[in-house]
């Protein structure tokens, strides 16, 4: 029995398909082995019928029937070529592999920390003056504080009812209104920024209105960072 | 020469020329009509295979590719509408080449058009994927490589069929008598 080498040779040598080598090589097997002999015998008198077997004439009408039954003009269908299909596809591996190589490089994210203390401001305010009231309508305490290039006031005032401020510095007046609260535990902080108030060595006066009317006074100065 | 003539024909046909569809018609419906045949083995359905195989050719002739030879375009056209024809058929025993038939005695041997008639007995019996590469080889005289591009497989694959094909129809024969 042949074995599956010497088969492929004799496939290899029916279809043409042997160079110098190889045909050598089957006619060493051929010689040494009558089983070997018997099979190429058995497929090229298989190949030789194959071949043989008669072309069937196609109907007389086929041809007629392909050409009524086409479309009275020819409209392309074009569809996306193969080939768009292979870049198509190798563009989205290689996006996709990319992210998968951009991640693998920067490592497992980092999972956030609780930061203890205090994180400072890029531009921390620079406290310059503070106040503190008591003992009348009006309580709490007042901070005058730098930011970069302005002036501003910071209001955490404990009110019987909402009050009003009024701001005087520098020839400036601002009026600031409905401050203050009544829980003392939750003091709400506002901020105002004095704008058009040059830096400098000057005072900032607060006049605190209830009703319209005068209830408190205090000043700031503007006497540099503590 | 031939390959230059088909892609002139298609390039008329694209620019909306019936006639050279014609010639393309006339000159590959013997060969479409008969690889049906081999395949199917039903002249009717062969007959539906070529019409069907030519219209879709017609109609996707933007999708053809002139750098690959038309006949490998059109014959998978038509193998793949043949195996769908025949997957849609009741599926019938296949010859896995372990099934042993009743030995033949010497009064059955047959010769010349008998053997012809065993051939097509046994083509029938095996796999259509292996029964493809025999009628690409031997009734369409294809080489390995344009079996290759028709298929759309390896030449190792082709190749690897085609023995295994001979194999069976070779097994087929002696139990009948016919090698």
């Amino acid at each position: 029995m042949a074995d599956p080498g010497q088969l492929e040779l004799i496939h290899a040598e029916i279809d043409g398909e042997l160079n110098a080598q190889q045909r050598a090589e089957l006619a060493r097997h051929l010689l040494a082995d009558p089983d070997v002999r018997a099979v190429r015998e058995d497929l090229r008198r298989l190949c030789t019928a194959l071949d043989a077997l008669e072309q069937i004439e196609p109907p007389d009408d086929l041809r007629l029937n392909i050409l009524a039954a086409l479309p009275k003009t020819y409209r392309p269908r074009r569809a996306f070529p193969a080939r768009f299909w292979r870049y198509a596809a190798v563009i989205a591996v290689m996006l996709v592999g990319g992210a998968v190589l951009v991640e693998t490089l920067r490592g497992p994210e980092t999972a956030p920390r609780d930061v203890a203390g205090t994180m400072a401001a890029a531009h921390a305010p620079a406290i310059l003056d503070t106040v503190r009231l008591g003992n009348g309508p009006v309580s709490g305490r007042v901070t005058l504080y730098r930011d970069g290039a302005a002036l501003g006031l910071e209001f955490e005032l404990v009110t019987s009812a909402p009050v009003d401020v009024l701001v005087a510095s520098d020839g400036h007046t601002l009026r600031v209104n409905g401050l203050g609260r009544k829980d003392k535990s939750a003091a709400p902080r506002t901020t105002v920024a004095l704008s058009g108030v040059a830096m400098g060595e000057q005072e900032v006066d607060l006049t605190f209105l209830m009703g319209g009317r005068p209830v408190g006074s205090a000043t700031l100065r503007a006497t540099g960072p503590r | 020469m031939k390959e230059e003539d088909d892609r002139t024909l298609v390039r008329r046909c694209r620019d909306g020329d019936r006639a050279a569809f014609e010639q393309l018609v006339l000159r590959y419906q013997k060969a479409v009509f008969n690889a049906a045949v081999r395949l199917l083995r039903d002249p009717e359905d062969a007959r539906d295979v070529a019409q069907t195989t030519f219209l879709k050719a017609f109609e996707h002739l933007a999708d053809y590719d002139p750098s690959f030879k038309f006949y490998s375009w059109i014959y998978r056209i038509a193998v793949n509408q043949a195996l769908n024809t025949l997957a849609s058929r009741r599926p019938v025993g296949e010859m896995s080449g372990e099934e042993a038939d009743e030995a033949p005695g010497p009064d059955q041997r047959v010769e010349g058009e008998q053997m012809g008639r065993e051939i097509e007995e046994a083509l029938m019996e095996i796999k259509p994927e292996l029964r493809t590469v025999i009628v690409l080889r031997h009734f369409m005289h294809l080489s390995y490589h344009d079996m290759a591009d028709v298929l759309e497989l390896p030449e190792k694959t082709v190749k690897s069929r085609l023995y295994s094909a001979r194999q069976l129809l070779r097994d087929h024969l002696l139990q009948h008598g016919a090698l």
